[in-house]
């Protein structure tokens, strides 16, 4: 608060006069002889106290009566912010920002807030007037932007009627930043950006600046409704739950509370489109909480549609849903063939594989492992005239580790059962001859062998780890390599001192290299027999050739490539993916795929577009939901993947509304010289206290009338 | 002509005054004139030896040759006693005529009314407790001198002391036990145990007639007073400093209830009670007091004389 005159306050000691006269005024009395004081004894007793409650109120009001003149003659004033928007008609340059994160669809009075926004940006748009160069800008994440102003008002009006909340959160930081672009190529003088938001604080990168000193005028509507508590599943994940049974499965559903108050919640597990089961959480102001689910996965299915959802819908509905597919894990049989065992057992050359496969040795870990010895290969079955000591057909998957070259029936054998769907894994060692395999097992090998190499040959100890190998440049979007990032150190630290070289050629059509060393030599290769596929891994699977093994991204990759080989993919926790994310399908046998979401559109991978290669994207994830996949594989055959389907969620942060404080904004720029920056403005106060003076005087005079 | 209280005061002695008063009064009746005499004629009878010859009607010798005798029917003779309260409340003066002179005043034309009319007349002054102010009734017109010489000192002395009449209208009652009397107080009544309005009571179960002019100031009845005021009581010494406005009600109130109770209480004791206001002309207050009081009017002992 301002004064306009502040030397008039000299005038509050006025307070002084009415008290001084109070005082003088009781020494001054008038003096009167009167003959009935008995009368006036007896009235004065009865109403001495209210008199002297009287007295001091006349003294009181008449004090502030002074005080008041005073500082009305001093012509107070306050400043506060403009209401509304500035809007100016005529030629000039503006953008409207509108909200349209799945948070605009927050009801208000029943009524989605979107409306709202639209409302008061058509208003805008009609006081800007035909003269304006305008442009629409949504500040959902990732919306597309218009790329210049316009004068197209009918179109704009038109947008604007059309919009809708998306699935997306708000991201008004980037959208201001767009704005400001929009405007700085236009020449009008005057530029404006008009904020029709929810001004959330989780839209907002307060350390990104959306413009500088220069930049528009920003006139942030005051839109936003006082008060938006908000309930949403956060988080959903699923994973197996042995202990329900083979087919339970555990669900962890993150609720959080975005509201200034405690909430209790009710909670519905749906599987299959039955609400399978229900719970409670009691949730505090502005916290997150986990409820855990137990459920059975329906008989005959190994994959279901699952979603958590809130009992009763809040103010947004959008985020109280959660979706996720929920999969029972295969398990893998895997064969593994042990070229050199040991008797002291970190030395046998399966120690660190069959650790990896089934780690901690569990029942949970999805695969069931069977080491032999490479003598023993000899009692698989269909070996003429020998009994069936070992059915190939009870394994998805053979590991042969060095393994020295099998005798050709042997190798028919398992060349049969690999065409037949079959898959081998291949790792070189001292005990395989690159010579004896081109003779006998190129059948089973994506390329042939050539002699291996070593790194460190001749090098000092401590010059050893320099010059080893590393892993560099796998396919990232490749399923074995799923788990990994693309410069994961898990798997790039690890040390590799000896290799397989290999041939130029083989006869496979789609082998292909998954990863290299760093001297470009290939590292994993793949190849399709058949119907089955061969992994060649050109080091070995213990420490003779490596340290791969020690290294945390051994247990992953060695996972993800038996599954891979069993074509079992399924995982429930990589089936969830963000809106807008880009979702990475293994294409495998399947020569078309069909991806199809939630409002049954979709798209059709065929043809170039899904030929030789190991997997496909899908981006268009614009809807929260069920993502299921169709396949046809090279028979002909075309049924629905399961293992492929895969959930699409909201992002979680769209869900809290907490609103951003005014400095989150981007400070108003200069926005042109005519461009109105004052955001504040004047408000005087002496008609207010005038007005007031009177009512204390009228108030003096009532009360010295009683 | 009725001359205001104030006025009034300003002519020369007060037998003058009195006499003022008591023409303005009796001109309020249209009376033409004083009648003189009050020894009235009754009837005749034959001379016998011992009547007084001068009683004898020659006119009545003459026309009938034999000696009548005139007889007179001689009138009882009416005292009066007037009580003037000389307490110091009665020498509250709003902005005219003080309490106690206006009561002096109107006892004076009462006095000399009286003494015209040949009765006795008696003052009897209360206030000051260590002074005895007695003039006992007589006739005589010298007395009436004597009268209003006591009562012109007291008006000239003012009103002292808290005595209440009470006591002066006990000594009536013991002086006038035999005979019955008229008594006429004139005072404020402000006395705190309501002794002088027992003692009226007792005066007229005594069935005396008794009078009370009710002395009041119009400031008393209005409380005109604004502004801050330290009021000081008259006869107790005590001080109040008020706001007139904010008790002006309530005061009011008590003073209507008091004058309604002197007046209800009296009356019910058969007692003739006049309140009258300091600013009212005397001659007004005598006359409703002589019309109240038929006997004091003259010409009024005749018809008395007659029907007595």
């Amino acid at each position: 608060m301002g004064f306009i005159a502040p030397f008039m306050l000299i005038g509050a000691l006025a307070i002084g006069v009415p008290i001084a006269i109070h005082l003088i005024g009781r020494r001054r009395a008038k003096i009167v002889p009167f003959a009935a004081l008995e009368f006036l004894m007896a009235t004065k007793r009865k109403t001495a106290r209210r008199l002297q409650l009287r007295e001091r109120m006349v003294l009181l009001v008449r004090a502030l009566a002074c005080l008041a003149i005073a500082v009305a003659l001093a012509k107070p004033f306050t400043s506060c912010e403009r209401k509304g928007p500035q809007v100016t008609r005529g030629p000039q340059a503006a953008v409207l920002v509108i909200d349209d994160s799945f948070a605009a669809g927050y009801l208000v009075e029943g009524k989605p807030w979107i409306k709202r926004a639209s409302d008061e940006a058509r208003r805008i748009l009609t006081q800007l007037g035909p003269e304006a160069e305008i442009a629409i800008v949504r500040a959902s994440e990732g919306a597309e932007q218009p790329t210049e102003l316009t004068r197209d008002h009918l179109r704009l009006r038109d947008q604007l009627l059309a919009l809708e909340p998306s699935a997306r959160p708000a991201d008004t930081t980037r959208a201001l930043t767009r704005a400001a672009h929009l405007l700085s190529a236009s020449s009008h003088e005057r530029k404006t950006v008009f904020l029709i938001s929810l001004v959330a604080k989780s839209g907002i990168q307060a350390d990104e600046a959306a413009w500088g000193k220069d930049g528009p005028t920003l006139v942030a509507l005051d839109v936003r409704p006082s008060a938006m508590p908000n309930l949403a599943i956060t988080n959903l994940k699923v994973d197996s739950d042995p202990g329900t049974g083979t087919r339970g499965v555990g669900f962890d559903a993150e609720v959080g509370n975005f509201s200034d108050t405690a909430q209790k919640v009710e909670l519905s597990l749906t599987i299959a489109d039955h609400v399978v089961a229900r719970g409670q959480l009691e949730l505090g102001p502005h916290e997150k909480k986990t409820k855990r689910f137990l459920a059975a996965l329906p008989a005959g299915s190994r994959a279901s549609d699952a979603s958590v959802s809130l009992g009763t819908p809040d103010a947004l509905p959008t985020d109280d849903r959660r979706f996720v597919r929920a999969t029972l894990r295969d398990e893998v049989r895997v064969l593994l063939v042990d070229g050199d065992p040991r008797t002291v057992r970190h030395d046998d050359e399966l120690f660190y594989l069959e650790a990896a496969l089934r780690p901690g040795d569990r029942e949970d870990s999805g695969t069931s492992v069977r080491s032999i010895t490479s003598e023993e290969l000899a009692g698989i079955t269909k070996i003429a005239g020998k009994p069936a000591t070992i059915n190939l057909d009870d394994f998805d998957v053979v590991v042969l580790a060095n393994v020295a070259a099998l005798p050709p029936e042997r190798v028919a054998v398992l060349a049969e059962w690999v065409r037949a769907g079959g898959s081998i894994l291949v790792a070189p060692g001292d005990r395989v001859d690159p010579t004896a395999y081109d003779k006998t097992m190129l059948a089973l090998m994506p390329q042939s062998l050539r002699d291996p190499i070593d790194t460190t040959w001749g090098a000092s100890p401590e010059d050893k780890d320099s010059r080893a190998l590393h892993l560099v440049k796998w396919e990232a979007d490749h399923p074995i390599f799923a788990p990994f990032s693309k410069d994961a150190p898990e798997l790039a630290d690890a040390k590799f001192y000896k290799i397989s070289l290999l041939g130029p050629t083989t006869a496979t059509s789609d082998r292909k290299v998954l990863a290299r060393f760093t001297n470009g030599a290939a590292a994993l290769v793949e190849a399709s027999i058949g119907s089955g596929r061969t992994l060649l891994f050109t080091s070995t699977l213990d420490r003779d050739w490596n340290d791969l093994p020690i290294h945390p991204g051994f247990l992953p990759l060695i996972q993800g490539a038996v599954r891979h080989l069993a074509r079992k993919h399924a995982l429930g926790t990589e089936s969830d993916h963000l809106v807008g994310a880009s979702v990475a399908l293994p294409t495998g046998d399947l020569r078309k795929l069909e991806v199809r979401g939630p409002d049954n559109l979709g798209a059709v991978f065929e043809g170039d577009r899904i030929m030789n290669r190991s997997s496909v994207r899908y981006g268009r994830t614009e809807k929260p939901g069920i993502y299921r996949v169709i396949g046809t594989d090279q028979t002909g055959a075309t049924h629905e993947r399961d293992e492929l389907a895969f959930a699409i969620n909201l992002d979680p942060r769209g869900s809290d509304l907490t609103a951003a404080s005014a400095s989150a904004l981007p400070a108003s720029g200069t926005g042109g010289a005519s461009a109105p920056s004052d955001n504040t403005r004047r408000v005087e106060l002496w008609h207010a206290l005038a007005a007031i003076v009177l009512l204390l005087l009228l108030a003096e005079g009532i009360l010295v009338q009683r | 002509m009725k001359l205001d209280p104030a006025q009034l005061q300003r002519l020369g002695s007060l037998p003058i005054k009195a006499r003022v008063i008591v023409e303005g009064a009796l001109s309020g009746l249209h009376r033409a004139s004083v009648r003189g005499s009050s020894v009235e004629f009754a009837e005749h009878k034959e001379y016998s030896v011992g009547d007084e010859l001068r009683h004898v009607d020659w006119k009545a010798y003459a026309k009938l040759d034999r000696y009548y005798v005139k007889q007179f029917e001689q009138e009882s003779q009416l005292t009066v006693y007037l009580v003037l309260d000389a307490s110091a409340s009665m020498k509250f003066a709003g902005g005219g005529l003080a309490k106690l002179e206006y009561a002096g005043l109107a006892l004076a034309a009462l006095a000399y009314l009286v003494i015209q009319q040949q009765d006795k007349v008696g003052l009897v002054a209360c206030g000051d407790r260590g002074i005895e102010t007695m003039v006992p009734p007589r006739a005589r017109s010298s007395h009436l001198h004597d009268l209003l010489g006591v009562l012109d000192q007291l008006m000239q002395k003012g009103g002292t002391g808290d005595e209440s009449p009470a006591e002066a209208l006990g000594r009536i009652a013991e002086l006038s036990r035999r005979r019955r009397s008229l008594i006429i107080l004139a005072s404020d009544l402000f006395d705190p145990d309501d002794e002088t309005i027992r003692a009226l009571g007792n005066l007229r179960a005594q069935h005396h007639d008794v009078s009370v002019l009710h002395v009041l100031d119009p400031h008393e009845r209005t409380f005109p007073y604004e502004g801050l005021t330290e009021f000081q009581a008259l006869e107790s010494g005590a001080k109040l400093l008020a706001n007139p406005l904010a008790i002006r009600k309530d005061y009011l109130a008590r003073m209507d209830a008091f004058v309604a109770k002197c007046h209800g209480t009296l009356a019910n004791a058969g007692v003739d009670y006049h309140e009258v206001s300091t600013d009212r002309p005397l001659e007004e207050t005598l006359l409703e007091l002589l019309v109240s009081r038929a006997r004091l009017l003259p010409g009024a002992r005749r018809d008395a004389g007659r029907t007595g």
